[in-house]
């Protein structure tokens, strides 16, 4: 059945018109995703690569009231209304492609969909920012997972992975592919330091697909991400079988605060340390992977 | 970005936090114009300062070094005479994923103390939670006000002070207590920069000023959104040069190479489909350093980013390093186009004379780690016997 994207998916490209969100849009298309509209406000009207653009979100799901799920590729200072707007018209799944959004930007658009402080939330869930994207290989794929031609890389089985990395999603996958392990779904969360879905979040959903027999954590320095999964696993709340791999034992060698590739890959002190990340999830029984290489005989 | 004490207290100015009487003194020529107990105080980005030696009563610093770094700056202040200390802090948790206030008794040391942290509602703002001081509201309010209109990741004053004297003016009245922040530690979101309306000049998180090779680094990306080349760039101390794809493939691959001993020269990584500019200018960057043993460019399976554009750009770069690069070249990477470039790299490095190794998505990505450690450090093996 994989998770959250599945052969009931109805995408929305909010950004259609700019570099990425056209690219994109082809892309998911051609990989077999239904997309039925995209959305650039002032340019209503046209078409791109054939799928019609409105100028708001109303307007598109007024035409194509199927519309379950957006992706937005927009610029950075424009990100939090495109998120704003896809939270206010229940839109209840949204992957944010869009990088280097401000953090306050970010945790604004959490609480909306999170519905606190006002009516609007209704449990719309975010993935990303700066999400590589969601492939449920052979069923579809939103974002730009996979690039042009994800059938090499991504392939259909019984295994979820959920990754801080988008890089690091395509290079798992490949490594499990090779070895005819199929996955499941493949979820890029991004390395923000504040994220839409966490790994316990999405660690959720795959404890309820069929598909899914084992999960692969791609996780890295910084936060409490990998530890909140932990927690989450200790407490029996994911019952399949967890590997994980972390990285950023070369990043506790600079000064503390060094900005490394990820925003979110960033330590202060103990917290959110490599160490702390392994011990908490081999506490909780998760096969920890040395090499990335090690992650097919360990699943 | 962190943000040095005194700008950090300029912010806390602008929104009406009070802070103590103050003078920076930017040479060891510039005069103490404070009257009265003052105490200097060196302007570094390292955290335990006072622990270093980096405060005094007498001595005003400069040409001291604090945990590496040089003073440069010193900020002189009034004494107060504190009557009571606290911490706070308004920051955002990855636990809440929302903004949380950290408040606290005692000072310095607090991070081992005890401090209790509340949830605060980013759409409502902040509220004084029930069981936080009265005399304490309208600082952290204030404070709360740094927070969102600067954009930070972290506002935090440590120690809070209550003091007796009214610190702009230094008369006291009985009965009437002054809060003052003693220190400031800011850190921006620098994701928020095109938006703020103060900026700061660049810094460096290694105690030493940035090197020319990071200025230039940093500089590729401006004003050119395609991908990502050298936003993220440090010098280090080691002789393989290595240009890395991926914000999180690269970290894997300096784990590998560290954990082979393989010394990096410098940490950088590429994104997102860069143009083949930008690697051309990243590469030649890279390069350029002297008595370099072996180059590794090095990345995962790229989903979008086409391989054969960025690998070019890296043969365009590497043409024009001078002396011509003599040393092996480990090259690991899969993606669009990637046939196609190893194709043309294996003519190039034939017809020009470069020591590629070329490797593709089939050879893992970290196992080259040891390839280019054994390929550069070959020379020193043999030496040793």
């Amino acid at each position: 059945m994989a998770i959250l994207v599945t052969d009931k998916t109805r995408v929305l490209v909010q950004g259609i018109t700019g570099k990425e969100g056209s690219k994109v849009a082809l892309q998911m298309r051609n990989y077999g995703t239904k997309v039925l509209a995209g959305v650039t406000p002032g340019k209503g009207g046209q078409e791109v690569q054939g799928i019609p653009v409105y100028n708001s979100i109303e307007e598109a799901l007024k035409n194509h009231p199927t519309i379950n799920t957006s992706f937005i590729a927009v610029p950075n200072f424009a990100a939090f209304g495109a998120m704003e707007e896809a939270i206010s018209n229940k839109i209840p799944l949204i992957n944010v492609l869009t990088e280097h959004i401000p953090i306050k930007d970010t945790a604004k658009a959490i609480a909306l969909a999170r519905g606190n402080g006002s009516q609007i939330g209704s449990g719309t869930r975010i993935v990303g920012p700066s999400s590589i994207g969601i492939i449920s290989p052979g069923i579809g794929k939103v974002g730009s997972i996979g690039g042009d031609d994800p059938r090499g890389v991504y392939s259909k089985g019984s295994v979820g992975v959920i990754s801080k990395s988008g890089g690091m999603a395509s290079e798992v996958s490949w490594i499990l592919t090779k070895k005819g392990i199929g996955q499941s779904t493949v979820v890029g969360i991004g390395g923000d330091i504040l994220t839409g879905c966490t790994f316990a979040d999405l660690l959720e959903d795959f404890e309820k697909d069929e598909q899914t027999k084992t999960v692969v954590i791609f996780g890295e320095i910084g936060g409490t991400y990998e530890e909140d999964a932990a927690e989450m696993i200790k407490n029996k709340k994911f019952t399949k079988k967890v590997v994980a791999f972390i990285s950023g034992l070369f990043a506790e060698s600079l000064p503390a605060g060094t900005k490394l590739g990820h925003a979110g890959a960033i330590v202060y002190g103990e917290k959110g340390s490599y160490k702390s990340k392994i011990k908490s999830l081999e506490a909780a029984g998760v096969i920890i992977a040395k090499t990335p290489d090690e992650i097919p005989s360990l699943v | 970005m962190l943000l040095y004490e005194f700008e950090g207290k300029q912010l806390f100015k602008n929104c009406g936090i009070n802070v103590p009487m103050s003078q920076l003194l930017e040479s060891p020529k510039d005069q103490v114009s404070l009257v009265g107990d003052v105490i200097f105080k060196a302007q570094v980005l390292s955290g335990k300062r006072a622990d270093a030696g980096g405060i005094s009563k007498e001595n005003n610093l400069f040409g001291k070094t604090i945990n590496g770094e040089k003073v440069e700056k010193v900020l002189v202040e009034e004494l107060v005479d504190i009557d009571k200390e606290y911490y706070l802090s308004f920051s955002y948790s990855t636990e809440t994923r929302g903004p949380v206030m950290t408040f606290g008794k005692g000072g310095t040391g607090v991070e081992k103390g005890v401090t209790k942290t509340y949830q605060v509602d980013i759409l409502k703002g902040f509220v004084s939670p029930k069981d936080f001081p009265s005399e304490l509201i309208d600082v952290a309010e204030k404070l709360w006000q740094v927070f969102t209109k600067y954009d930070c990741e972290l506002a935090e004053i440590n120690p809070l002070a209550i003091v007796k004297r009214d610190p702009s003016t230094r008369s006291a009245r009985s009965g009437q207590n002054y809060v003052v922040a003693l220190d400031a530690k800011i850190i921006l979101d620098d994701d928020s920069d095109f938006r703020r309306e103060i900026k700061f000049p660049q810094r460096n998180l290694f105690g030493r000023a940035s090197t020319e090779s990071e200025i230039e680094a940093r500089k590729i990306d401006e004003g050119d959104h395609r991908g990502t080349a050298g936003s993220v760039y440090w010098d280090l101390d080691g002789d393989i040069a290595v240009i890395a794809a991926g914000g999180g493939g690269s970290i894997v691959n300096m784990d590998a190479l560290i954990s082979l001993g393989g010394k990096p020269a410098n940490y950088t990584e590429h994104s997102g489909n860069p143009p083949r500019e930008k690697l051309k200018r990243l590469t030649k960057i890279v390069l350029q350093k002297p008595n370099l043993k072996g180059c590794w460019f090095v990345g995962g399976t790229a989903n979008f980013t086409d391989i054969y554009e960025t690998l070019m750009g890296f043969v365009e770069g590497l043409r024009e390093v001078s002396p011509k690069p003599n040393y092996p070249i480990v090259i690991r990477r899969g993606g669009p186009n990637d046939k196609k470039a190893f194709e043309e790299l294996k003519q190039i490095g034939e017809k020009e004379g470069f020591e590629f190794h070329i490797f593709g998505r089939e050879t893992p990505m970290t196992s080259t780690a040891k390839t280019i450690v054994d390929l550069a450090y070959k020379e020193d093996k043999k030496i040793r016997g």
